[in-house]
């Protein structure tokens, strides 16, 4: 049944040409199929509910106006639109990460600063499990670039290459961050245990 | 880097690591806030503002019954063609001559029957917009506006239209 039904709506690309053309329930149609994932991307990756509404409603607003341009040739809208949200979230990290940095700190892809999210509440608040809440808590105090990785292939079930077009890296690069994630996570989560 | 070139690395459901089944679970009906939605939809629609239709010309009440009606007219037009030879059909006309005007139901006939409070309010109707109902159109009459009544319910929902026998 889920199949038929799947099959039954509209595609991507045909909700972006009713969208462009003015017709309002292509684009809720399009908002109410992508924002539950792209929201749930940005609360852990940022873990602050109100910023990654933010991030969600300014990548919407810039798929209606043009400002990120999709090109259907280039992959899937859903891709697109997790490589614009990364992109707000780390416009978003920019100041705090100027400011936690180090003078002569090491930004490469083992010894990046691992800088915590900035509001782990209000996702902890949302979280009764606890083996949730203690797998959050590790991902939070990921660096980064490792912390993408994770959540886009653990919790989004996107490929390498996927995540790779979403990132802005290579296909080896993901594979690395990705092992290097999940051994820092496991890590944690053991040191908590 | 086309991502239509999907990895082997994609065969992998059964390896997404069990570690985050808790958190997958926990997470997946987490939704964006209904407030952002709104937001998108407001910018939507000064993003493409709609062309406005001849009723909401008349005043800012009418803008409802105008929604309503233009739905009532495309069913009219129809009804003014097909229905009308079938008055003797089981189903209720949308549309009937009252006492030489013309009567357009812009609800159902039991939604009017039973409504306790109506009122009748008066209007005006641009000839041009009553052409596709059969009105009679012509160059002289074309900028004339005909007098019609709206039946509206106590809550304000506009329930139906008549024109006058002048039509």
């Amino acid at each position: 049944m889920t199949t038929s039904a799947t099959k039954l709506q509209p595609a991507d690309t045909e909700l972006l040409r009713q969208m462009r053309s003015g017709a309002a329930d292509a684009f809720a149609a399009l908002y109410r199929r992508h924002q539950g994932p792209l929201y749930r991307f940005a609360l852990l990756r940022c873990g602050s509910g109100a910023t990654a509404a933010d991030v969600v409603q300014e990548a919407f607003m810039g798929l209606l106006t043009g400002r990120f341009a999709f090109d259907p040739l280039r992959g899937q809208l859903s891709s697109f639109l997790f490589g614009v949200a990364r992109n707000l979230i780390l416009q978003h990290e920019t100041p705090r990460r100027r400011d936690a940095a180090l003078p002569g700190a090491i930004d490469d892809e083992d010894d990046a600063p691992e800088l915590p999210s900035d509001e782990a509440g209000p996702l902890a608040r949302v979280l009764h499990n606890e083996a949730a809440e203690d797998v959050r808590r590790a991902l939070a105090l990921l660096a980064p670039h490792y912390r993408d990785a994770v959540i886009l292939y653990e919790m989004h079930d996107l490929s390498y290459a996927e995540i790779a077009d979403i990132c802005q890296v290579d296909i080896g690069t993901v594979r690395s961050r990705l092992s290097r994630g999940r051994a820092a996570l496991a890590k944690r989560l053991a040191a908590h245990a | 880097m086309d991502i239509h070139n999907h990895d082997h690395d994609h065969q992998r459901d059964h390896q997404r690591d069990p570690l985050f089944d808790a958190l997958r679970a926990e997470m997946a009906t987490l939704d964006a806030p209904r407030g952002v939605e709104k937001e998108l939809m407001q910018a939507f629609a000064r993003q493409f503002p709609r062309k406005r239709h001849w009723w909401e010309a008349l005043s800012p009440r009418w803008a409802l019954a105008g929604s309503l009606a233009s739905v009532a007219v495309a069913v009219l037009a129809f009804a003014l063609t097909v229905v009308r030879p079938l008055a003797g059909d089981r189903h209720p006309p949308l549309v009937t001559h009252d006492g030489g005007g013309l009567f357009i139901a812009l609800d159902s006939l039991e939604r009017i029957d039973s409504e306790p409070n109506p009122r009748l309010v008066e209007t005006e109707v641009p000839r041009t917009a009553l052409a596709p109902l059969g009105v009679p159109l012509t160059p002289e009459n074309a900028g004339q506006k005909v007098k019609a009544e709206m039946l509206v319910a106590a809550d304000g929902q506009p329930l139906a239209l008549r024109l006058s026998a002048a039509y």
